[in-house]
């Protein structure tokens, strides 16, 4: 994996604990419980000259209430605003919900390590995804759809329980009208309305079966996706270094001190969020 | 250059000499449960009844809680504003030398990838001076962790008892500048050097529970999913955070804001891997049961610590033996890991 980027530049009075104020500038209802939001830094030095690799996150915070991880969901290659997604399941998330287009939340990152874009240049790439899990992906596949040339066969396997609960649904049709992307859309239960496969994404992929050969797949979904969607890129011929993911732990400072994101040695926040399958297998199976 | 001494009834003096320049904190019972603490120009009493403190010295640098910044929200939105900057010099006097290795164990993760401003602005600016063990505990196990109860390696000066007298040792750059600015002080005879290396062996071998970590770390690794033995060893634990809380070398923190009407600050404070909220997700908690974060536990000082920084995150100070409500033994556990080719995969 890359590096992390420390961006030393980035802190707020040279301070990793202190937050940047940033605005919302837009709210996109993805599903019932699911938003994007778009925003940018208040400081506008900052709002130039911030950068980002696809695959880090940052810690988000209502002032007030409190900080929750997610990852940067938009694209390096799209710099005109930012973008995370949020399921409201938590006390941070619930203040976000509440929250409307021109309120301040805080801002630390970007923090942990990124997709190697560059190794993954010539290769035949394999999105899994499930759920939000697709909110890093996209990250990826936006920034490598905006430089298609220098990537061979783009397969994107995505799932969601219901069709109520597919998120990113713009991104889901544009790729679906991208001939150079092969495009496949699950659910686990279908509706009257509902025309693409039915079943739960490990079992779609090994159906849509991708050659395993100048390939990486990329997975990010629920831990039960996760689990489950290994072993099937292993049955296709995948190696485990193959096979990338981005997890998510909970988090508190996102600079490895606080302790509790760890995987065996690795931390979330320090040596990831992106891993290979090769990194976390002793520990995978019961730590996650 | 020869040693220096200084009298035992000449360390109030010497404490009152330092404070001119530091803020000297020495260990004391002030807050009902021994501590460092700060210095009230006067008592040196704990020379009588110090063994080692219950809250390790690492609460002077990674606080049970503290400011990280204080907001405002005015009519131009959030403001926020950093603590004012530390000037505090800090002298810490008598840090046993366990809990000095275990700062220097700190110190890797605080130092690592990102900095920590708020942590590191006190380590760095402060001195430790160290005060040898003549009597360690039924619980220490020093001896087998790389130190001993006179290691000298990681405290700027180190004072060893010599009856009447403290023999005091330059160690670092630090200390010796110290020791040059320091009025008062005698110097060590061969006699005296004599008598330190006696009391250096006496205590040595007064440590007499030992703890073989011989291949620890891939037995553990081999033992991450025997759910058996870590069930048996959890058994009794009854996850009250109390031999992470004190342990010298835990980190963990918890990052909170609290708000009234329009203002408000976000703190930090010590927090523990034994607790089930540790790892909470709204979705999942991925270490539910006791025996996954007892496991934990373990498995960072003893394997996870050494993978990254080489160093077994434990110094055998004896506090989580001593200090268990119901009798939980590291050294017990670390020894009953099922050797790799017995374990169960």
């Amino acid at each position: 994996m890359t590096v992390a980027d420390t961006n030393q530049e980035f802190f707020a009075q040279g301070n990793v604990y202190l937050p940047h104020i940033a605005v919302i500038e837009k709210i996109v209802e993805e599903t019932p419980g699911v938003r994007t939001y778009h925003f940018n830094f208040k400081d506008e030095k900052l709002r130039k000259e911030f950068t980002f690799q696809s695959g880090q996150f940052a810690q988000y915070s209502v002032l007030g209430t409190g900080e929750a991880t997610f990852c940067i969901s938009s694209s390096p290659t799209r710099r005109d605003h930012l973008e995370f997604a949020a399921q409201r399941v938590g006390k941070v998330t619930n203040a976000l919900n509440r929250l409307g287009v021109g309120a301040e939340i805080g801002f630390r990152g970007p923090y942990g390590n990124s997709f190697p874009i560059d190794s993954l240049k010539d290769k035949n790439l394999v999105f899994v995804g499930g759920g939000i899990g697709l909110a890093p992906l996209r990250s990826l596949i936006w920034n490598v759809l905006d430089y298609r040339d220098k990537y061979k066969k783009i397969d994107i396997v995505y799932g969601a329980r219901t069709p109520a609960d597919l998120c990113f649904k713009y991104d889901l049709e544009a790729w679906d009208k991208d001939k150079t992307v092969n495009m496949v859309t699950t659910v686990d239960r279908g509706d009257d309305g509902w025309k693409g496969k039915v079943g739960v994404v490990p079992k779609i992929l090994e159906e849509v079966a991708p050659s395993a050969g100048e390939s990486v797949a990329i997975v990010c979904g629920p831990p039960i996706m996760i689990r489950f969607t290994f072993p099937a890129l292993e049955k296709l011929g995948f190696k485990p270094e193959q096979m990338l993911t981005t997890l998510e732990k909970r988090m508190k400072c996102g600079i490895g001190k606080c302790g509790r994101c760890n995987i065996g040695n690795l931390y979330v926040c320090r040596d990831g969020p992106v891993f290979s399958y090769a990194q976390i297998k002793d520990f995978v199976s019961s730590e996650y | 250059m020869a040693d220096k001494k200084v009298g035992k009834k000449d360390i109030a003096g010497l404490l009152e000499q330092w404070s001119q320049q530091f803020a000297v904190f020495a260990p004391s019972k002030e807050s009902g449960v021994a501590a460092m603490a700060e210095w009230d120009g006067k008592d040196i009493s704990f020379l009588d009844w110090y063994r080692n403190t219950v809250v390790p010295p690492k609460a002077i640098f990674l606080p049970p809680m503290e400011e990280l910044f204080r907001f405002q929200k005015g009519k131009e939105g959030y403001n926020i504003e950093p603590p004012p900057k530390d000037k505090h010099k800090r002298l810490i006097f008598g840090v046993r030398p366990c809990d000095a290795r275990a700062m220097a164990i700190l110190d890797m993760t605080f130092e690592q990838a990102l900095e920590d401003p708020y942590y590191l602005s006190r380590r760095k600016s402060a001195i430790l001076v160290g005060l040898g063990c003549t009597n360690p505990c039924e619980s220490c196990f020093c001896t087998s962790m790389g130190t001993s109860p006179t290691d000298q390696t990681n405290v700027d000066l180190m004072l060893i008892d010599i009856g009447d007298d403290f023999l005091i040792e330059e160690v670092t750059a630090k200390g010796k500048e110290l020791i040059a600015k320091t009025s008062g002080l005698k110097g060590a005879t061969k006699e005296d050097e004599a008598k330190a290396k006696q009391a250096k062996e006496t205590a040595y071998n007064k440590v007499t529970r030992k703890l073989d970590t011989e291949g620890i770390k891939d037995r553990l690794l081999a033992s991450f999913d025997d759910e058996e033995f870590w069930e048996k060893t959890a058994a009794k634990c009854i996850s009250c955070g109390i031999c992470t809380l004190l342990c010298p070398t835990c980190y963990c923190f918890d990052i909170n804001d609290e708000m009234v009407k329009q203002e408000g600050t976000r703190f930090r404070s010590w927090d523990s891997c034994g607790f089930p909220n540790y790892t909470k997700m709204p979705m999942e908690n991925p270490r539910q049961e006791k025996w996954r974060r007892v496991r934990q536990k373990v498995c960072h000082k003893y394997e996870f610590y050494p993978m990254t920084f080489n160093v077994i995150a434990c110094t055998g100070c004896g506090r989580c033996i001593r200090l268990c409500p119901v009798n939980w033994d590291i050294t017990q556990v670390i020894e009953s890991v099922p050797a790799r080719t017995e374990a169960k995969k």
